[in-house]
């Protein structure tokens, strides 16, 4: 007899957890990278060399890691509120470390000048080989954080 | 008078390149949308780094974007996007390379509103299929402006929708591009 009510309550347990879960993980969004341990630091010339050598083994090693670049600001494009900073060598239209940042770190970015060294971490997206020839390859990470200004 | 001819001769030379680049636009931060509204679920995303060339005098366009980086609300419906319905780690780019159909309505050195076609192939998960696309090129200040709106079919890419979810999910996809270029200096 008691056996019953034992029962039900625990697969009402069961039920909510499961519930909670779900919806949790139905509604999780991207964490931040500010707390989240890079699995690579690296230069960004390096980096952006590494790809230019053979993506496919660079793609393979990075993909879906998280990166802490370390290099040169080339530039920095604001674009409707948006802020990414380039990273590599000073040559124009050669090829670059792109740099999305998070919202929360817009400001940190837009302060940056053409010649600082910074450190930024971010999700690897990908490497976009330059099929025109005029453009430089890219190496892109989004959701960028500003780690430290030197 | 050799040397004279030499050195006119190199100043020809890269008058012709930079007037070649000044007919190219360019950008690396282009925007692009997607919309699927399915029966139960509408599911959109957005990606801020497209990269986008035009050549003012031939018309011929072409698009670049790296799957991964669209941004989705919900961390979940990234993670299915890229592992169950695009393949991100197999066919990491998508890209379209094509024609303005009309370009020689479009006045590159004068601001005015223009309409256009553009036909050329969308490579999306490894396939590749001719489109066609109408959209606009807004020039404001020597600056051309890029917009289009299309949908395309999962089916016609080869992207399949579990059949679990294959009533909550639409297999038309409409897509929004935006890009205002900048002129190309070599």
């Amino acid at each position: 007899m008691r056996k019953k009510p034992l029962i039900i309550t625990g697969i009402v347990l069961v039920l909510g957890a499961a519930g909670i879960y779900a919806y949790r993980e139905y509604n999780r969004t991207n964490v931040n990278l500010v707390e989240v341990a890079p699995d690579f630091t690296v230069e960004a010339t390096a980096l952006v060399d590494e790809f230019l050598a053979n993506d496919s083994v660079a793609y393979n090693k990075y993909r879906n890691k998280i990166l802490v670049v370390q290099g040169i600001v080339k530039g920095v494009d604001r674009v409707d509120g948006d802020c990414t900073v380039v990273l590599g060598d000073t040559v124009e239209m050669s090829s670059s470390v792109r740099c999305l940042l998070d919202s929360a770190h817009v400001a940190a970015g837009s302060a940056f000048r053409r010649g600082n060294r910074v450190t930024i971490k971010g999700a690897i997206t990908g490497f976009k080989k330059d099929d025109t020839g005029l453009l430089g390859s890219d190496v892109e990470l989004t959701r960028c954080v500003v780690e430290e200004k030197k | 008078m050799k040397k004279r001819v030499i050195s006119l001769t190199g100043v020809l030379v890269l008058l012709s390149v930079l007037a070649s680049a000044q007919d190219k636009f360019f950008t690396k931060n282009g925007r692009i949308s997607f919309v699927s509204k399915g029966n139960v679920e509408t599911i959109s995303a957005k990606h801020k780094g497209i990269t986008c060339v035009v050549d003012s005098k031939s018309g011929a366009i072409q698009f670049a974007v790296l799957m991964k980086g669209f941004e989705f609300p919900k961390a979940l419906m990234q993670e299915h996007f890229n592992e169950n319905y695009v393949e991100s780690d197999k066919y990491p780019k998508a890209d379209f390379k094509g024609q303005v159909v009309n370009n020689g309505d479009v006045k590159y050195g004068q601001d005015g509103v223009y309409n256009t076609k553009t036909k050329g192939t969308l490579t999306l998960h490894g396939v590749t299929k001719e489109i066609e696309v109408p959209g606009k090129i807004t020039v404001k200040g020597g600056k051309p402006q890029l917009s289009a709106d299309f949908t395309i079919l999962l089916s016609d890419y080869n992207i399949k929708i579990p059949s679990l979810v294959k009533e909550n999910i639409s297999n038309t996809v409409s897509i929004t591009v935006d890009c205002a270029l900048e002129p190309l200096k070599n």
